[in-house]
């Protein structure tokens, strides 16, 4: 009977116990005999023709066994996770784009040897004008990064008259706003290991899809993919930076060449230097109210830099776009996201897709509209916050899961807690801010459905089979709730066998918030039909209709508890002895944005939340201290309530890093001494507060948490900023010189 | 065979308890030799510069990071790696606190916050908030917002029967 708790409950993760130990090997602790070591040669110019590649001096080195370029790699020297913008080389052809590219790859006995070779690598540049800026990208004439031109992706949203509503406004703002390039900064770097098993290339890796890793190896060696076995490893965060592959090419190459395990872990220096960022904006934004605060039209205009490679701005482009005026019924909208390309390290997925950056710009525009109306800055959202059956700006007509005006509500009442211990007499500046948001769950667009398996051992017990990657945020445990609510079990009776592309179904990709809503669903329909095939199974040894009967605890018998009832072992015994399993599959109702007026129906579902923040600033050092966040999500149902609040606590902190500290200069930011992020001292205790609008398709009307805990953070942040300073901070982070300038009044 | 092969030196130290003695280059760090020679993975590299905390580990009851610590600075003295806080069968208060209060997720910076916060406890077994959070300001954590790490690390400091 205690089953029928878990799903809501807060039992200790599973993952836990060999966490706390240190006995859970992560890809760099996996010990494999007569490895390789690798290290990659990268470029240290920004934008180049490649005339040669001189190898001889690395190979000289002692220890050092091959040395691979471009000629080496057998299939096709191209890979990208959204593959009809896929672009990116393993190893450099005949081009550089950024510094830090790979140009060569170094395999030795040992990681000195390794290195040394990578370091007497010579490469013959002929140097090509490099472009840092997106806008002089898309000036005529400028340097073509990639044959196609440098606009990467632009996604349009056009819905009613924009003109019209300008027209009759009684407040009109508009502003420009800056966001910085961010590093993910997960604690665990890149790292993947490699070995041959029967012909298979075996790769572990630190990875958020490893079927997409699988499909992309194949392509680069030249292999049909039965013959690559990935394997997700405990992986140490992600955050959409394990999304790209890292290191899993080189391992691949050199072990599907060689013969040889072949291990390559990243160093934070070239975790920084090589691997995707979070893409600035910069967002010119027009927004008209009338003079009750209802929004009558949004014009904005996003212009991302997506550095030298596609990696996934066309869905930064989409989803940016797709929420850019805020979870509000807006009837006329002009959105316009173009991701360009310039000669940066490629900025790809990070918790969030652009939606943190236009939620930055958005949420500026509502309290510059309340300020400009005199209406409170609550008041101006809940007037215009989307409820159940409005229509988004795509024209999509929402369902009854639309916990909005309930989060404003329970931030609200916080804010009014607060707001009575501002006022003290000590000269200190404090304010308060609001952020609110939407976010649409999964992929947009497209179809990604998700399959997991549920199989009934012939000890009683089951297994669940999901290739859905667990990046800490804690997918394994939620779907074994999922699963274990369904089956009546324990989760403890339940295997997980997960993320392994020989043993698992494709998940798809730990992103987009997906994994609870989409392979959540999954695994309930599989978990659903094997219980209805064994209750159908018990229903003949019984001689009890189905109808009557309850799977509680491990066994079947008659709902009410009268009569006899069996094991699950011997059902499975009855079944033939072997294991007994049913698969299931989800996939969201999203279809596909039209491509002129970016209208349709991009996702099956939304969450939404809104965030209070308390600041306070010194006035001699314009340090900005953030005394207290509350943040309230309507997640539809939390599946297990602790996740759900360490997912809100870790997205606000991530979102306090991208307000007030985290900016990465090429060239000038390589490890964490000056790529600052925030640690306890920065971090205020966050309060949550879960809100449940329940998604009738969701599992136990769950939907997703992960990318909009972070999303009405900064804007909350900024909010509270010009509240305490009086001025208002445009350009993200607010450094100690953009605060000294708010504070003296100036906007910055 | 290194390239820059270094004259090696042994070395003796207690390593969780057990005594024990290794021949290592003297310019490798304290946390190489615990992972490549003791194979004692708990212990993380996440910046191999002193910032994360990650590689946390005690060096005579004292948190430091064992990427700064060459090895020869161990000779003589005890190490204690997240290996020795507890076991299977007996975690350590602080092992359990993070368990039950989910101040888990990925679980890499997690070895080192156990240690920065043992060390805490010794000093100071019943911490307020705020002196935890001054603590573990040397562990960087990517995934938690360290609000239920907190509240761990201050509820195995007010368990009933631990004493440190
Ligand atoms: S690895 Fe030692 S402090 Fe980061
Ligand atoms: S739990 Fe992932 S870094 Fe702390």
């Amino acid at each position: 009977m205690s089953a029928r708790r878990i799903v809501g409950g807060a039992r200790p993760r599973r993952d836990a116990v060999d966490k706390v130990l240190g006995r859970t090997r992560f890809a760099a602790d996996v010990r494999v005999p007569g490895l390789l070591h690798l290290a990659v040669a990268r470029s240290d110019t920004a934008h180049a023709r490649v005339r040669a590649v001189h190898t001889a001096r690395a190979l000289a080195v002692p220890g050092v066994v091959r040395v691979f370029t471009a000629r080496h790699v057998p299939g096709v020297n191209r890979y990208g996770i959204i593959a009809s913008t896929a672009d990116q080389p393993m190893l450099a052809g005949d081009r550089v784009r950024f510094v830090g590219e790979a140009v060569a790859l170094v395999a030795a006995e040992t990681p000195e040897a390794a290195a040394e070779g990578a370091r007497r690598v010579a490469v013959d540049y002929a140097p090509l004008p490099a472009i840092t800026d997106p806008a002089e990208a898309l000036e005529a004439g400028a340097a073509a990064i990639h044959d196609r031109g440098n606009l990467c992706f632009e996604q349009r949203i056009v819905r009613g008259d924009v003109d019209a509503g300008f027209a009759r406004a009684a407040a009109v703002v508009e502003r420009t706003y800056r966001t910085a390039v961010i590093e993910h900064a997960y604690l665990e770097p890149e790292a993947a290991v490699a070995w041959m098993e029967d012909g298979v290339l075996v790769v572990e890796t630190s990875t958020q899809n490893p079927h997409y890793d699988r499909s992309d190896l194949g392509r680069l060696l030249g292999v049909a993919e039965e013959r690559i076995r990935v394997v997700q490893r405990a992986t140490g965060g992600g955050f959409g930076g394990k999304l790209d592959l890292s290191v899993q090419p080189y391992v691949a190459l050199a072990t599907w060449l060689t013969g040889r395990p072949s291990r390559l872990v990243y160093s934070r220096e070239e975790s920084f230097l090589a691997t995707g960022k979070r893409h600035p904006f910069v967002m010119r934004y027009r927004s008209a109210a009338d003079g009750s605060g209802r929004l009558l039209a949004v014009e904005a205009d996003l212009l991302a830099d997506t550095g030298a490679y596609a990696s996934y701005a066309l869905a930064v482009a989409m989803r940016a776009a797709v929420h850019a005026a805020g979870p509000y019924r807006v009837p006329a909208v002009r959105i316009r996201c173009r991701t360009v390309y310039t000669n940066r390290v490629f900025s790809g997925a990070m918790r969030g897709f652009g939606t943190p950056q236009a939620a930055f710009g958005h949420e500026s525009q509502m309290d510059l509209l309340a300020g400009a109306l005199g209406i409170d800055p609550l008041e101006i959202r809940r007037c215009n916050a989307l409820g159940p059956g409005d229509v988004t700006v795509t024209g999509q007509t929402l369902g009854d899961s639309v916990g909005l005006v309930a989060c404003l509500d329970r931030v609200g009442a916080v804010r009014d807690r607060w707001a009575r211990r501002l006022r003290e007499p000590d000269g200190v500046p404090r304010g308060l801010g609001v952020g609110a948001m939407y976010y649409g769950i999964g992929n947009t667009g497209v179809s990604n459905p998700s399959t997991a398996r549920v199989a009934l051992d012939p000890d009683g017990a089951f297994t669940l089979f999901t290739g859905a990657a667990d990046i800490g945020q804690g997918s394994d445990n939620a779907l074994l709730a999922i699963c274990a609510e369904t089956l009546g079990v324990d989760p403890d009776r339940i295997r997980l066998v997960r993320g392994d592309t020989a043993r698992t179904a494709n998940a798809g990709a730990t992103s987009a918030s997906r994994q609870t809503y989409i392979s959540g669903g999954a695994v309930l329909r599989a978990a659903g039909r094997l219980r209805q095939r064994l209750v159908q199974e018990a229903a003949q040894a019984l001689g009890v209709p189905a109808a009557r009967l309850a799977l509680e605890d491990g066994r079947i018998g008659p709902a009410d508890g009268s009569g006899t009832s069996v094991s699950l072992a011997e059902v499975a015994a009855r079944c033939g002895g072997g294991p007994v399993s049913e698969t299931g599959g989800f996939d969201p109702d999203a279809a596909v944005l039209d491509r002129a007026t970016g209208q349709g129906r991009p996702y099956g579902t939304y969450a939404f939340a809104a965030q209070v923040a308390r600041v306070s600033v010194d006035p001699a050092t314009a340090e900005v201290r953030v005394d207290g966040l509350a943040a309230a999500h309507d997640v539809g149902r939390a599946i297990h309530r602790p996740s759900v609040l360490g997912q809100i606590s870790g997205g606000a902190a991530m979102g306090l890093g991208m307000a007030l500290m985290e900016t990465f200069g090429p060239g000038r930011d390589e490890n964490l001494d000056t790529y600052l992020v925030p640690t306890t001292l920065d971090v205020p205790r966050v309060t949550p507060m879960i809100v449940e609008q329940a998604e009738p398709t969701g599992p136990f009307g769950a939907k997703g948490v992960g990318e909009p805990a972070l999303i009405p953070t900064a804007p909350a942040i900024l909010n509270a900023l010009a509240a305490a300073c009086g001025a208002r901070i445009h350009n993200l982070p607010a450094t100690l010189e953009r605060v000294q300038k708010a504070l003296r009044g100036e906007e910055a | 065979m290194p390239v820059d092969a270094a004259p090696v030196v042994e070395l003796s130290f207690t390593l969780n308890g057990e005594p024990v003695t290794v021949s290592v280059e003297p310019h490798r760090s304290l946390l190489w030799v615990l992972r490549e020679r003791f194979d004692l993975t708990g212990t993380k590299e996440g910046c191999g510069v002193g910032e994360c905390g990650a590689c946390t580990v005690l060096l005579d009851g004292r948190a430091v990071n064992a990427c700064l610590v060459l090895a020869p600075k161990a000779a003589g003295r005890e190490v204690l790696t997240v290996e020795g806080l507890g076991g299977p069968d007996a975690l350590h208060p602080l092992q359990r606190a993070f368990v039950d209060g989910h101040a888990v997720q990925c679980g890499y910076c997690t070895p080192g916050m156990l240690l920065s916060a043992a060390a805490l406890l010794q000093d100071n077994p019943r911490p307020t908030r705020d002196e935890i959070r001054a603590a573990l300001a040397g562990n960087l954590c990517r995934c938690t917002g360290y609000t239920q790490i907190v509240d761990a690390v201050y509820a195995a400091s007010r368990a009933r029967g631990w004493a440190p």
